[in-house]
């Protein structure tokens, strides 16, 4: 196969990818999209294979590099301004608070998640004692999602309950103004 | 940085394809290696020279 049909196909997978997605959200069927992303995975690293070119080199991988650095770079600054303002408007309305935790979290993920890559390529790749590393990354991560999975487990909200707003746990933020049915 | 490469691959009569598959590189990578507008790993640099039968202080001058 040549490199030209293989970018074809992967384009034309990529579309037919965000029309399933969107049909997916739009039936709120989670199940289809998860499903579409492991086939398409599958079938692109199978296409990749049996392109003979050279698919990447190494001038594409350092542009590649400066690449990513610049949108986690621009990523981080917009996510944290914008987290700043929904959080300090999350009294107008209480659902801007776990946008604001999201965004907050995403950044903080992206951040650890790319010093992880960054220093197992600058040193830890090359030292001995990898696999100490490697662990410590492991339960730093554990540690991580479990301290994700708590703040938006739905714990510290409020509740609505027979047309009343309950607190369940301990909100940080005033009794929700819209109605309660 | 310049380079010499497009005389080299004249003398041997080689393509730009035919070299970039040489050193295993896309061809757009040779045509930026070309036009100066790329600096190259040493591995690369290495593997271009080999494949135009000389050495790298001959096609890279900086």
């Amino acid at each position: 196969m040549t490199l030209k049909k293989y970018q074809q196909i992967k384009l034309i997978i990529t579309v037919a990818i965000a029309i399933i997605f969107s049909q997916a959200i739009l039936y709120q069927n989670y199940l289809i999209p998860l499903a579409t992303l492991v086939v398409a995975s599958l079938v692109l690293i199978w296409l990749r294979r049996q392109v003979k070119e050279v698919i990447a080199d190494e001038r594409d991988y350092a542009l590649a590099g400066k690449s990513a650095s610049w949108a986690i770079q621009i990523y981080s600054w917009v996510a944290v301004v914008a987290m700043f303002v929904l959080y300090a408007f999350k009294d107008l309305n209480p659902s801007y608070e776990p946008v604001a935790m999201t965004l907050a979290f995403s950044t903080c993920l992206l951040m650890f998640i790319y010093s992880l890559i960054f220093n197992f390529h600058n040193k830890i790749k090359f030292t001995a004692n990898k696999n100490r590393f490697i662990l410590l990354a492991i339960i730093l991560s554990i540690f991580l999602g479990i301290f994700t999975l708590r703040l938006f487990s739905g714990e510290d909200n409020w509740v609505c309950q027979n047309g009343q707003w309950v607190a369940h746990g301990h909100p940080d933020f005033a009794t929700p103004t819209v109605p309660c049915k | 940085m310049q380079t010499k490469i497009k005389e080299y691959r004249a003398k041997l009569n080689l393509t730009q394809d035919q070299l970039a598959n040489l050193v295993g590189v896309r061809r757009e990578t040779i045509v930026f290696l070309e036009q100066g507008k790329y600096n190259p790993s040493l591995k690369l640099a290495h593997d271009v020279a080999v494949a135009l039968k000389t050495s790298i202080d001959k096609i890279f001058t900086f």
